[in-house]
C-alpha cells in the first residue's frame, strides 16, 4: 500500500521529486495576451484579493460613524423608506467596538481591526462603494467577476489571461477558500467562464491532507516510487514519438511538456505549502497557533480565526514569492450552521470580532512582510466583500444587508494611502450619491496598476466584446498618481 | 466592431426625417453623433440629468449652448476629454476630436436644427447580412463526387488550387466515427468485423457501420451531451445554497430519446418552448420544457426575497433574460440579450423586441411539474384539485364572514389586550430554539406524543409544560398547543411498568394557554419516562399539529429533564427552530415580563374566545363544518391517487413556497425598461419577437390581456417557420461542428454582425434547406450525409504545403485531430476496464458525498468511493452540480453549465497532466483493466496486444510494443494500464 501522504514525504523529503528526476528542457514560456504589449508601464505585477464572505460591516471595521453612538437605541430616520433584505429597520445600533486613530492622519479604525493600525498609512480606503443588489450570490459575483449573473470570468482569470504567469511551476491564479466551505456561488467565483480553462483559479485547501487535488499519486496497491519514475519515462518516450510522427500539430508536443510542467509544479507547490522553514517570529506575526490548522473552533473564537486566515496569508506570501500572479483569499464560508462567515444578521459581536481580528492580523502581517521583502511596491492587495451592513439593528444585536454603501481598501502596488470617497453620516449611502465608487472603478484601477487599459482588455463572447469592467469603470486617478 | 463598419449600417432616423440642403451639416454629421453617443440616456423618456436631445427646443431649453461664444458652450465642455476622460458620455469612450470639431462648427454656425425633426436612439434596420437573408437552395456544384458535401468542399479547395490529403486508414476511421457518434471506443469484435467488411467493399462497410452507429442507443447519449452543453443543463440551482434539482433528469432522458428517435427537428424545438400548449396529450410536450428551466436559478432571490421587493423583481427579470437568451442563442444563433439596455448595436433588434420576449415568458417560472401521461386517474386528480380549490375558497369566504361578525364585538377586549402586551412586552428577543414540532396531520384526532427519558427513576415534585411561541406564525403564544392532551409517566419507555396518568385533559377541549406555564403536581412516586400525548391536535389554517416549547421535571427545585434524551412519535427536525431535543434545552419564551399580567392576558384571551364563540352565527358555523368535512373527504380521495412523475421545467402552476408563488398563467406586467433598469419602466409590452425576416410577426397578440400559452406557442412557430433564415442554418451549422470538430460558422451561438461568417456559405445553405425541406426534418439524415462524405474520412495528416495556405483547415483539406472530451475519457476508462454499466436513463448517479444538505449542501467529490457500482454509468447520467463542478471533468474542459457552450475548449495544461496521471479514477480503472488483462491472457505479448487493442483501437507499433513490454515486465499490468490511459495515442483521435 502506497499512500498519498507517504508519497508526498518520500518525494519531497529529498531534494527532487519523481517527475523532476527526468531531465527536460525546452519549456514554453507562459505569456499572457498582453505580456509583450502592455498599454503602459506597470506599477504592480501581482494581486492579492481578500474576500470577506457574507458581507463585512464597514461601520464596525473601517468607517467610523460617531452619530450612531449618540443615537444608539433611538429610532433611525435616514429620510427615506428603506427596504431591507430580511427585516424591517430597527433602532440605531452603535458599533460595539471603540474606534481609535492611527497613522500620520489619525485614521480611526475599530479595535477589532487594530492590527491594521500599524500599516494604515499604506492603505487607500474607499468608503463610498455601491453594489447592485442585497442578495449574497449576486453581490459576490459582482465583486469577483464584475457581473451579478453567472457566466463571466473571475478578475483573477482576466488578469492571468492578460499577463500570464511569472512562473511556469505554479498556476497563475490560485484560490485559498475557507476550509469550512465555499462561499456563495462556490467555484463560480474563480471560474474562467468563456476564457480558456487554464485561467481558472486553482484551489489550495490549506490545512487539508491533500491541499491540491491530484498533485501526487493516489493511494494505490500498485503504484510505487519506481513504477512512478519508470512510468513517466515510458510515457515521455511514447508521447514524444507520437508527436514526432505527426508533425504540424503543436498540441501533441505541448501535451508532452505538460507532464514536465506538472513535475515542476509538484515541487514548487509542495515547497510553497511547507512552512517548516519559516522562523518563529514570522509565524507569530501571522498569528499561527501552536495547534496548527486543527485548532479548536467548535465555538467561534479569535485564536482559531487568526490561525485560519493568518496561515492562508503566509502561504499567499510564499506563493507570491514564487511568481503566482493572482491570489484570492476567502474569509468565511457558505451560510451554513453554525455561522462561520460575516453575515451577522443575529449578532454582530459574536461573529465579527473573531473574524475581524483574524483577518486584520493576517492582512497586516502580509502587508508588513511584503514590505520588508520589498514586494509591497509591486503587489496590489485588494480587500472586498459583497456589500455592507446597515447602521440600524436587526433584532437587537445584528445588522441586515446594506448594498447602498460599503468599504473596499487597496494597498501596495503603487497605491497611495488615504481615504477616497466617503459615506454619509450614517454609513447608509455615499456622501455624494451622484459620484459613488463601483467595482468597475476598483478593477479599472487594478488593471491600470498592472499596465492594462481596462477598456482594451476584451474577449469576444457570443457576439459581444466582454470586459472585466463591462461598459463602465474609471481609474481612481487620485489614488495612483 | 470598428467605427467605420458601425457608420456604414447603423445610421437611421425616424421615418419622417428629411432635410433641406442647408441642414446637411446637422443631418450628416451632428445628428448621428447625438443619436449614437448621447440619446441612449438623454432622450424623451429617460432624460437623464433632466436633459433631452430629442428636439431643438429641448436643446435650447437646456442652456447648454452659448451661441454668442460657441466655444464656451457647456455642451462642448462636457464632451471634451481631459487626460483622456470626459464628463460625457458617461462610462464610455470620449468623442473623437473630429466629432467634437463637428459639434463646435455646428454651434458656431448657429446650431441649426430643422424644425419638426425629432431624434430618436439609433437602431439597426438593415437586414443586409448573410444570416438574415432567405436561405437559398444552391445547386450542387458539378463534380465527380457522389456526396454533395464533397462537391461543395472540393470546389472550394480546387478554386484555391488546393488538394485534400489521402483517406485515413480503416482502424483510424473506425475509432474516429465510433467516438464521434457514440462517445465510446470500438470493441475488438467490432473492429474485426469492420475490417473484414472493409476488405470486401469499403463503401458498403462504411455505410453499414455508420448506419449501425446511428441506430445505436449510444448515439443519443453522445449527441445528447452536445445538446445539454448548449442547453446549460445542470441539476442544481447554482448561486447561493446551490440546492439540488431532483427532477431535472427527465429532461436529459427526453433529449437522449428524442435524438435516438430522430424526432423531427421542428417538433424538437417546439416541444422545448411550448410543448405543453402545442402537444397537450404528449408527455414530451412537458418534458421538453426542461430546456427553458435548465439554466441557473437564484433560490434566494425568488424564494426568500420575492417579488414584493426590488431585489426579488430584479431576480425575476434576470431569470427571464436567462431564458430568452437561451432560446435565441440556441435556436436562432442570435444575441438578443444585447437589447436589454439599448437597441442592439449591430443587429436589427430593438429594445421593444427584447421586452416583447419578456412578455412571452412573463407568466412562467422554473419548478417541478407533472409530465406523466394524462391517465384517467390523473384527470380525476385534476378534477379533485379543482374541487378542493373551490371548496377552500368557499370556506375562506365563510370564515371571513364570521370574522367580520365578531370583529365589532371583540374590539373593546382587543384594545385591552394591546394595552397589556405593550406595557409588559418582554424586551428580550426570542431565542430561535422554539421547541418540538410534530409532523403535520390532516386529522385533528391523530394522536401525537413526545417523551422524555430522565435516565434513571427520579422522585419528581412537579412537571411543567411551556407552550411554544412562534412569532412568524401569527398565532404567537401557545402555538401548536394541543386542544386535548394527557401526561403519562412510567418506569419503562413503553409505559407499562409503573404506568399512571398524571394529568388528563383529554376529556374536553382546553383553552389555549398562550404563554402560561402549565404546572402539574406529581405523586412523589418514581418516574423515569414522561410522555405528553396530544389527543386532539392544534388547528392551523388547514391542518393539525402538536408543538411545545419546553418540558421541565422539577425535583428539589431543579429541572432534572434538562438535556435528557427525547423521543417522539414523529417530529419535524428543522434546526435551529424546531427539533425534539429543543423541549429539554432550557430555552422557552415568556411573552410578558410579569406573571400576573400574563394571567390577566390569558383571562382576556379566554373571554375573547368565548365572545367569539357566542357572536358566531350558528348557521355559518354549521356550513363551515360541512365544508371542512367535504374538503377533508376530497383531500383524502386526492391522496389516494399516486402523484405524477415530475420534471423540473418551465411552469405556471406549482406548489408555492416561501415568496415563490405561481402565476397560474396570469402574465406579469412587462414594461420596457429604460437602460434596463427596473426603476425606470416605460411602456407596457405585449408578446412578440424581433422581426428578423420579412414575413416574421412583430407582435403575437393585439390586446393587453393574453393567454400566456398562446404567446409561447406563437414563439415556437416563429422559431420553426420555414421562412426563418436563422433557425435552419443554426442547427445545420451545429450538426456540422459536432461532426467535423469545427462548425462552418465559428460563432455557433451568434450569426449576427458580432459573429463570424460562414467558411462555406453555399454548403451551409444547402444543408439548411435540405433539413428544412425534408418532411421528416431528420437530423440523422444530415449526420449520415456528413459522415459518409470523403471530407469526413480524410487523414488528419498535416500537409505542410496545404498548411501554408490554410493553417486552420477552414477548407477541410484534412480531418481535424481532436482530444477525447472529458466525458469520453471517463466513459472509455470504465468501458476498457470492463466495468461500464450501460443501463440508460433514470435518476442521476452522484460521484460525490453531500454534506450539510439542510442548508448549503457541500458536494464532496474527494469522498466518492470509486468501487461503488452506482457510479459506473456513462457520464451523461452524472448529477451535474453548478457551484462545485466535478474537478476531473472540469480540468479536462467539460462545459460550464452556467452558460450555453456551443463548442468545448481544448486546453493543455500541467493540471491536466496531474489529473490524467494521478486522479483516483485512473487508478481505479487501471486496477480493473489489469484484472481484465490478466484474465484474458497469460502471455505478456498477448497482454500488451490485448491492452492496446482495447485502449488504442489497434495493435502496438514497434516502439510501443518494446516500451510497454518492459513496463509490464517490471511493474505489472495495472501500471501498464496507467500508461495507456495517459498516452497521446489514447487521448487523441487521429
Amino acid at each position: 500500500m502506497f499512500g498519498r501522504r507517504q508519497f508526498l514525504k518520500s518525494t519531497f523529503g529529498g531534494s527532487a521529486g519523481i517527475f523532476a528526476g527526468l531531465a527536460f528542457d525546452d519549456l514554453v514560456a507562459r505569456d499572457g495576451q498582453l505580456t509583450q504589449t502592455l498599454h503602459h508601464p506597470p506599477k504592480a505585477k501581482r494581486v492579492v484579493q481578500l474576500f470577506m464572505a457574507g458581507a463585512a460591516s464597514h461601520i464596525d471595521l473601517f468607517d467610523h460613524k460617531p452619530i450612531l453612538e449618540r443615537h444608539h437605541g433611538q429610532p433611525w430616520d435616514p429620510g427615506e423608506t428603506v427596504e431591507l433584505f430580511q427585516s424591517t429597520p430597527g433602532a440605531c445600533l452603535a458599533s460595539p467596538w471603540k474606534f481609535r486613530p492611527y497613522g500620520e492622519h489619525g485614521k480611526p479604525i475599530s479595535d477589532i481591526v487594530a492590527p491594521l493600525g500599524e500599516v494604515v498609512d499604506d492603505i487607500a480606503f474607499v468608503h463610498n462603494m455601491v453594489g447592485k443588489t442585497g442578495v449574497h450570490s449576486q453581490g459576490t459575483l459582482l465583486q469577483t467577476t464584475g457581473f451579478s449573473f453567472t457566466g463571466f470570468p473571475s478578475a483573477g482569470s482576466w488578469v492571468s489571461y492578460a499577463l500570464g504567469s511569472e512562473t511556469e511551476n505554479l498556476p497563475s491564479f490560485i484560490v485559498l477558500p475557507d476550509h469550512r466551505g465555499l462561499a456563495s456561488n462556490g467555484a463560480k467565483n474563480w471560474a474562467p467562464a468563456f476564457l480558456p480553462a487554464e485561467y481558472q483559479g486553482t484551489q489550495i485547501r490549506v490545512g487539508s491532507d491533500e491541499p491540491i487535488a491530484n498533485l501526487t499519486a493516489p493511494e494505490s496497491t500498485f503504484i510505487t516510487s519506481v513504477s512512478e519514475r519508470d512510468g513517466l519515462r515510458a510515457l515521455h518516450r511514447l508521447n514524444s514519438d507520437f508527436a514526432e510522427q505527426r508533425p504540424g500539430d503543436d498540441r501533441l508536443k505541448a501535451r508532452v511538456q505538460s507532464y514536465e510542467l506538472a513535475a515542476k509544479m509538484q515541487l514548487s507547490a509542495s515547497d510553497a505549502l511547507n512552512l517548516a522553514d519559516e522562523p518563529q517570529y514570522i509565524r507569530d506575526m501571522y498569528g499561527l497557533s501552536s495547534e496548527g490548522p486543527g485548532v479548536d473552533d467548535r465555538t467561534i473564537n479569535t485564536k482559531a480565526e487568526t490561525e485560519f486566515f493568518g496561515r492562508k496569508c503566509l502561504i499567499a506570501r510564499r506563493l507570491l514569492e514564487r511568481g503566482v500572479r493572482f491570489i484570492q483569499i476567502w474569509s468565511g464560508n457558505d451560510n451554513g450552521f453554525p455561522r462561520r462567515n460575516w453575515d451577522s444578521h443575529e449578532n454582530i459581536k459574536r461573529d465579527h470580532e473573531p473574524l475581524a481580528m483574524g483577518m486584520a492580523t493576517g492582512a497586516a502581517a502580509l502587508i508588513r512582510d511584503l514590505k520588508q521583502r520589498d514586494m509591497l511596491k509591486d503587489t496590489l492587495i485588494l480587500w472586498t466583500t459583497e456589500f455592507g451592513r446597515m447602521p440600524c439593528s436587526q433584532g437587537s444585536e445584528g445588522r441586515d444587508h446594506n448594498p447602498f454603501v460599503f468599504t473596499n481598501w487597496l494597498c501596495g502596488g503603487g497605491i497611495k494611502g488615504g481615504t477616497y470617497g466617503e459615506s454619509d453620516q450614517w454609513g447608509f449611502r455615499p456622501l455624494d450619491q451622484s459620484n459613488p465608487t463601483q467595482v468597475y472603478d476598483i478593477y479599472a484601477t487594478m488593471l491600470h496598476q498592472l499596465g492594462i487599459d481596462h477598456t482594451k482588455l476584451t474577449v469576444k463572447n457570443n457576439g459581444i466584446d466582454r470586459r472585466l469592467t463591462d461598459v463602465h469603470g474609471h481609474v481612481l486617478r487620485d489614488m495612483v498618481s | 466592431m470598428s467605427h467605420d463598419r458601425w457608420v456604414a449600417f447603423v445610421i437611421a432616423f425616424t421615418t419622417t426625417f428629411s432635410f433641406a440642403s442647408a441642414d446637411d451639416d446637422f443631418a450628416e454629421t451632428v445628428a448621428p453623433i447625438l443619436q449614437q453617443r448621447c440619446l441612449d440616456c438623454h432622450n424623451e423618456q429617460l432624460g437623464k440629468g433632466d436633459f433631452s436631445l430629442t428636439t431643438a427646443e429641448d436643446l435650447i431649453a437646456s442652456g447648454y449652448l452659448d451661441l454668442d461664444n460657441a466655444d464656451d458652450s457647456y455642451l462642448l465642455e462636457l464632451v471634451t476629454p481631459v487626460d483622456g476622460h470626459a464628463s460625457m458620455p458617461k462610462d464610455a469612450q470620449p468623442l473623437s476630436d473630429q466629432e467634437i470639431d463637428s459639434l463646435r462648427k455646428w454651434i458656431r454656425q448657429g446650431a441649426k436644427w430643422p424644425a419638426q425633426v425629432k431624434l430618436h436612439q439609433s437602431f439597426v434596420r438593415d437586414k443586409d447580412w448573410w444570416s438574415l437573408k432567405p436561405i437559398t437552395s444552391p445547386p450542387v456544384p458539378e463534380s465527380d463526387a457522389a456526396n454533395p458535401v464533397d462537391a461543395f468542399i472540393n470546389q472550394a479547395l480546387s478554386s484555391r488550387g488546393m488538394a485534400a490529403v489521402e483517406k485515413a486508414p480503416p482502424q483510424v476511421l473506425l475509432r474516429r466515427v465510433t467516438y464521434d457518434l457514440t462517445g465510446l471506443p470500438p470493441t475488438p469484435a467490432e473492429s474485426l468485423a469492420f475490417l473484414a467488411d472493409w476488405q470486401i467493399d469499403q463503401q458498403a462497410a462504411w455505410e453499414s457501420l455508420v448506419g449501425r452507429l446511428l441506430q445505436s442507443k449510444r448515439f443519443g447519449e453522445k449527441w445528447g451531451q452536445h445538446w445539454l452543453d448548449v442547453s446549460r443543463y445542470a441539476e442544481t440551482h447554482g448561486f447561493d445554497k446551490d440546492k439540488p434539482r431532483s427532477n431535472a433528469w427527465p429532461y436529459r432522458d427526453y433529449v437522449i430519446a428524442s435524438l435516438n428517435d430522430d424526432k423531427p427537428y421542428d417538433r424538437f424545438v417546439q416541444e422545448q418552448v411550448a410543448g405543453d400548449v402545442l402537444f397537450p396529450n404528449d408527455p414530451d410536450g412537458v418534458l421538453g420544457l426542461g430546456f427553458l428551466a435548465a439554466g441557473p436559478w437564484d433560490f434566494i432571490g425568488h424564494w426568500e426575497v420575492g417579488e414584493g421587493k426590488l431585489d426579488g423583481r430584479i431576480a425575476k427579470h434576470l431569470d427571464r433574460d436567462e431564458m430568452i437568451s437561451a432560446v435565441f442563442n440556441v435556436f436562432q444563433s442570435t444575441t438578443v440579450q444585447c437589447a436589454q439596455c439599448h437597441h442592439h448595436k449591430f443587429d436589427p433588434i430593438r429594445m421593444q423586441d427584447y421586452y416583447r420576449l419578456h412578455a412571452v415568458f412573463s407568466a412562467v417560472d422554473r419548478a417541478d411539474r407533472v409530465f406523466a401521461g394524462r391517465s384517467a386517474a390523473q384527470q380525476r386528480a385534476d378534477e379533485l384539485d379543482r374541487q378542493i380549490t373551490a371548496l377552500q375558497s368557499r370556506r375562506d369566504d365563510h370564515q371571513r364572514q364570521q370574522q367580520d361578525l365578531t370583529a365589532k364585538q371583540t374590539a373593546p377586549i382587543d384594545l385591552k389586550i394591546t394595552e397589556l402586551t405593550q406595557r409588559f412586552r418582554t424586551e428580550q428577543p426570542q431565542q430561535p430554539q422554539f421547541g418540538y414540532h410534530s409532523q403535520i396531520a390532516s386529522n385533528p384526532n391523530e394522536e401525537k406524543w413526545v417523551q422524555i427519558d430522565l435516565g434513571s427513576p427520579r422522585l419528581i415534585d412537579e412537571i411543567k409544560l411551556f407552550p411554544a411561541f412562534d412569532e412568524f406564525a401569527g398565532i404567537g403564544a401557545g402555538f401548536g398547543f394541543p386542544v386535548r392532551y394527557r401526561v403519562d409517566v412510567a418506569l419503562d419507555e413503553r409505559l407499562i411498568d409503573g404506568h399512571r396518568v398524571l394529568f388528563d385533559a383529554s376529556g374536553s377541549d382546553q383553552p389555549n394557554p398562550g404563554c402560561v406555564t402549565i404546572n402539574i403536581a406529581s405523586d412523589r412516586q418514581p418516574i423515569q419516562f414522561i410522555r405528553v400525548t396530544a389527543t386532539q391536535l392544534a388547528e392551523r389554517s388547514d391542518d393539525f399539529i402538536f408543538a411545545i416549547a419546553e418540558i421541565e421535571a422539577i425535583a428539589d427545585r431543579h429541572n432534572v429533564a434538562l438535556n435528557c434524551n427525547v423521543t417522539a412519535k414523529d417530529t419535524i427536525e428543522a434546526p435551529v427552530r424546531w427539533g425534539k431535543q429543543n423541549v429539554v434545552d432550557g430555552i422557552y419564551f415568556k411573552e410578558l415580563t410579569d406573571d400576573d399580567a400574563m394571567e390577566r392576558l390569558q383571562q382576556l384571551r379566554r373571554e375573547r374566545q368565548q365572545l367569539v364563540r357566542r357572536s358566531r352565527s350558528e348557521q355559518v358555523e354549521s356550513e363551515l363544518r360541512n365544508l371542512r368535512d367535504q374538503i377533508d373527504a376530497a383531500i383524502a380521495a386526492r391522496n389516494q391517487i399516486p402523484p405524477g412523475k415530475f420534471v423540473y421545467a418551465a411552469a405556471t402552476s406549482f406548489d408555492a413556497g416561501g415568496q415563490f408563488l405561481p402565476t397560474n398563467g396570469q402574465p406579469r406586467p412587462i414594461h420596457l425598461l429604460l437602460r434596463g433598469d427596473l426603476r425606470s419602466p416605460s411602456e407596457l409590452m405585449r408578446p412578440g419577437a424581433p422581426p428578423l425576416w420579412d414575413t416574421a410577426p412583430e407582435t403575437f397578440v393585439d390586446e393587453d390581456h393574453w393567454d400566456e400559452g398562446i404567446a409561447r406557442a406563437e414563439l415556437a412557430r416563429y422559431l420553426t417557420s420555414t421562412d426563418n433564415p436563422l433557425a435552419w442554418r443554426s442547427i445545420a451549422n451545429r450538426l456540422w461542428g459536432w461532426t467535423f470538430g469545427q462548425p462552418l460558422v465559428g460563432t455557433a451561438n451568434d450569426f449576427g454582425r458580432g459573429g463570424t461568417t460562414p467558411s462555406h456559405p453555399e454548403l451551409l445553405d444547402y444543408l439548411a434547406a435540405r433539413l428544412r425541406d425534408d418532411p421528416d426534418h431528420s437530423l440523422h439524415s444530415i449526420v449520415n450525409l456528413l459522415v459518409t462524405s470523403e471530407a469526413y474520412q480524410r487523414s488528419s495528416r498535416v500537409d505542410p504545403e496545404m498548411a501554408a495556405l490554410d493553417a486552420d483547415n477552414a477548407l477541410l483539406w484534412r480531418a481535424n485531430r481532436r482530444r477525447l472530451t472529458a466525458e469520453e475519457y471517463r466513459d472509455s476508462l470504465y468501458a476498457i476496464a470492463g466495468t461500464l454499466d450501460d443501463s440508460m436513463g433514470g435518476p442521476s448517479f452522484q460521484d460525490f458525498v453531500i454534506e450539510k444538505p439542510e442548508h448549503s449542501p457541500h458536494y464532496q467529490y474527494d469522498q466518492h468511493d470509486f468501487e461503488s457500482t452506482a457510479s459506473h454509468r456513462r457520464s451523461i447520467y452524472r448529477f451535474v452540480v453548478r457551484s462545485q463542478p466535478q474537478p476531473m471533468l472540469t480540468t479536462l474542459d467539460c462545459a460550464d453549465p452556467s452558460i450555453s457552450t456551443p463548442r468545448r475548449d481544448e486546453s493543455t495544461t500541467a493540471l491536466q497532466a496531474l489529473t490524467y496521471w494521478n486522479d483516483r479514477l485512473v487508478e481505479y480503472a487501471a486496477r480493473h483493466f489489469a484484472d481484465r488483462i490478466r484474465t484474458h491472457n497469460v502471455n505478456p505479448n498477448q497482454q500488451v496486444d490485448f491492452a492496446c487493442q482495447l485502449s488504442l483501437g489497434r495493435l502496438p507499433n514497434e516502439l510501443e510494443s518494446k516500451v510497454l513490454h518492459e513496463h509490464l515486465r517490471d511493474h505489472g499490468p495495472a501500471n501498464l494500464a496507467r500508461i495507456l490511459f495517459n498516452l497521446n495515442a489514447f487521448v487523441y483521435l487521429d
